[in-house]
């Protein structure tokens, strides 16, 4: 299930993916011409929109094309165009930007973001310790804030 | 010692083994100290010393070899080099990764969804459908007691590595095929879980019936897929005794789509007996009444910003069936009309009753919270429970005291929470336990290839950028 952004002034279509899409309230923009589009999506569906307004605040569509132009079209991560798609997370509210888990829900460090520095074993070896200190040092560093602060629990 | 007898020391005091002193514990006392969660990694593990290969893919089949990874033995997956297990790439709304996947993509993630079916296993790479991949599979079943595949039927005796081939090679080996539909007219299908259930008759036997705005219903989570998983460990284990007996190994041909059959329960015997075809009925029960879940008005949480807490804490599970039981739920709820018209078990659990009695009971509910409800049937000496979601699970105590219900501080990724691997059969003397949840792709090539095969270092490296590991 996704919705579209059906740009009439350059007759583009842009999909609006529902992992960022899902219940989103902002602008997005065309990306064959540039035009910013509000739109109010509620699970998925158009509550409001889209309709033409300026905003300097906008995202990216994941994907479009041209249907009438023989179905060109922009892949996902197309540079100024559409945004990649690396399964990340998204911000809550959506706004395009990956939003990464660092602690589970009892406080303590879970390695759920992306990039993670390499092995560098070989054939992809890898150790049996994550040693978060050397490898995440700005993860520890609020890890022990944390500890201070007393947020880390057993359960 | 002769002494202190003679101080009239009674038999229950006389200092003994460990055994001895159990014996005189209450029983929850001794359940508290055979199966202590604190002291799972203390003990031994029950099948050290089998090493298993695992072929697999999603959850059916790689489950198969987790529980026996979590009973101690030494699995070894082996997956598509760079790739890995597709599973690997599922996650809940595609957003809940642990990274990284590999050395070589760093961006990418394991999701959430390979969790569970993986513990505790070496993670080695090998595209076997390659001819020069067939040596190395051949040393690797040489050195291994038995492999789990899931591929579609007689590929991997296209490729050279099947039954027939590696009984060759190492006689005692266990050789299991989770297919779809297994050997038979629907040979080539591959199969899902989904497609388990439906093609199973399960899920025509799964939600309400039509007349109450149902259809047939899978469940939410692959049950079936756990369900096969385990299943087949348990033919390995039955393949494992009977080479203890005979020194023979064993081919295990699995069925998917049969497990479904196999939860059908009494729906066969009764076709074949009547030509009945069952239906659905829901949240309630065809041979017991009351016994089933009810909608409650109020939810617990009104406030919740969680839909699923706000909307959905709202169901209770209510028995009462036997007679004494049923008169005092109509006395809780205001119906004695109830019970002079259903007097006996025999007339209530008829259909048209359920429906009259189950409706009564959620207009009696109408106006309660499901925490409400619970404590008026409790106190009434009913047995209620409310249905409780996984926030609800996790704060129960029941699941932390008894350890069932782990937070695992995974030597890679962190810190996870973790409802398998301890849960299921709980043993005092060689207990289950996650060691780790999964490791990245090929994590492991060096230790297997290398330190258990004796290949060089330089054999690994040229496999591995020819993408042959």
């Amino acid at each position: 299930m996704t919705e579209i952004v059906w740009c009439k002034k350059c007759d583009t279509v842009n999909y609006l993916d529902p992992y960022n899409f899902w219940n989103f309230k902002g602008h997005v923009r065309c990306a064959e011409c540039g035009t910013t589009y509000y739109v109010h999506l509620i699970n998925g569906f158009y509550y409001e929109g889209p309709r033409e307004e300026k905003s300097d605040k906008y995202i990216m569509p994941l994907y479009a094309d041209k249907p009438y132009d023989g179905y060109s079209y922009y892949l996902p991560g197309t540079p100024e165009r559409t945004r990649p798609f690396v399964c990340l997370p998204s911000e809550r509210p959506p706004t395009g930007k990956p939003f990464y888990v660092k602690f589970s829900i009892r406080g303590k460090p879970t390695r759920g973001w992306a990039p993670q520095p390499p092995s560098s074993g070989l054939a992809g070896s890898m150790g049996f310790k994550w040693d978060i200190k050397k490898l995440s040092p700005e993860v520890w560093k609020e890890y022990q804030e944390k500890l201070k602060r007393g947020e880390v629990r057993e359960w | 010692m002769q002494e202190r007898i003679k101080k009239e020391m009674k038999v229950s005091e006389f200092p003994g083994p460990e055994e001895l002193e159990l014996e005189k514990m209450p029983f929850e006392e001794y359940c508290r100290k055979v199966f202590d969660p604190k002291k799972t990694f203390e003990k031994p593990e029950a099948l050290k010393g089998i090493r298993w290969l695992s072929c697999t893919m999603y959850i059916f089949t790689p489950h198969s070899a987790a529980n026996l990874a979590e009973l101690g033995a030494e699995v070894i997956k082996i997956e598509a080099p760079r790739m890995g297990d597709p599973m690997r790439h599922t996650s809940p709304f595609n957003e809940a990764y642990l990274y990284p996947l590999h050395d070589t993509r760093p961006m990418t993630g394991t999701g959430l969804g390979f969790a569970g079916a993986n513990t505790n296993e070496y993670y080695i790479t090998l595209d076997y459908h390659r001819p020069e991949a067939r040596e190395i599979m051949y040393n690797l079943v040489r050195m291994s007691d038995g492999l789990t595949e899931c591929y579609r039927p007689g590929t991997f005796h296209k490729w050279g590595i099947s039954y027939k081939y590696l009984m060759e090679v190492n006689p005692r080996f266990i050789y299991v095929w989770g297919g779809g539909f297994g050997y038979g007219p629907k040979v080539f299908g591959g199969s899902y879980d989904i497609l388990g259930q439906a093609q199973g008759g399960l899920a025509s036997i799964t939600g309400f019936h039509e007349s109450f705005g149902g259809y047939p219903v899978k469940h939410s989570n692959w049950v079936i897929d756990w369900y096969s998983g385990t299943m087949i460990t348990v033919g390995i284990l039955a393949a494992l005794h009977w080479r203890r007996k005979t020194g023979l190994g064993t081919m295990i041909e699995f069925s998917q789509v049969q497990m479904a059959s196999l939860a059908l329960g009494y729906g066969m015997p009764l076709y074949g007996r009547f030509g009945v075809v069952r239906q659905r009925w829901g949240n309630w029960d065809t041979q017991l009444c009351v016994h089933g879940i009810i909608m409650c008005g109020k939810s617990d949480y009104p406030d919740h910003p969680n839909p699923q807490m706000r909307e959905e804490a709202r169901y209770v599970m209510v028995s009462a069936f036997q007679d004494e039981d049923f008169a005092e739920l109509c006395r809780v709820i205001g119906r004695p009309d109830l019970l002079q018209k259903y007097k006996t078990h025999k007339e209530r659990v008829k259909a048209e009753a359920q429906v009259e009695i189950y409706r009564a009971l959620e207009q009696w509910a109408a106006d309660k919270t499901r925490t409400q409800v619970v404590e008026i049937l409790t106190n009434a000496g009913l047995l209620a429970f409310p249905v409780l979601n996984d926030r609800e699970v996790y704060e129960s105590p029941h699941y932390r005291e008894r350890g069932t219900l782990r937070w695992i501080e995974d030597p890679l990724f962190g810190d996870v929470l973790c409802q398998h691997g301890f849960s299921v059969g709980l043993l005092s003397e060689t207990p289950r336990r996650v060691r780790w949840e999964w490791r990245p792709v090929g994590a492991d090539n060096v230790k297997i290839y290398h330190e258990l095969l004796g290949y060089p270092l330089k054999q690994i490296e040229e496999w591995y950028n020819k993408a042959l590991i």
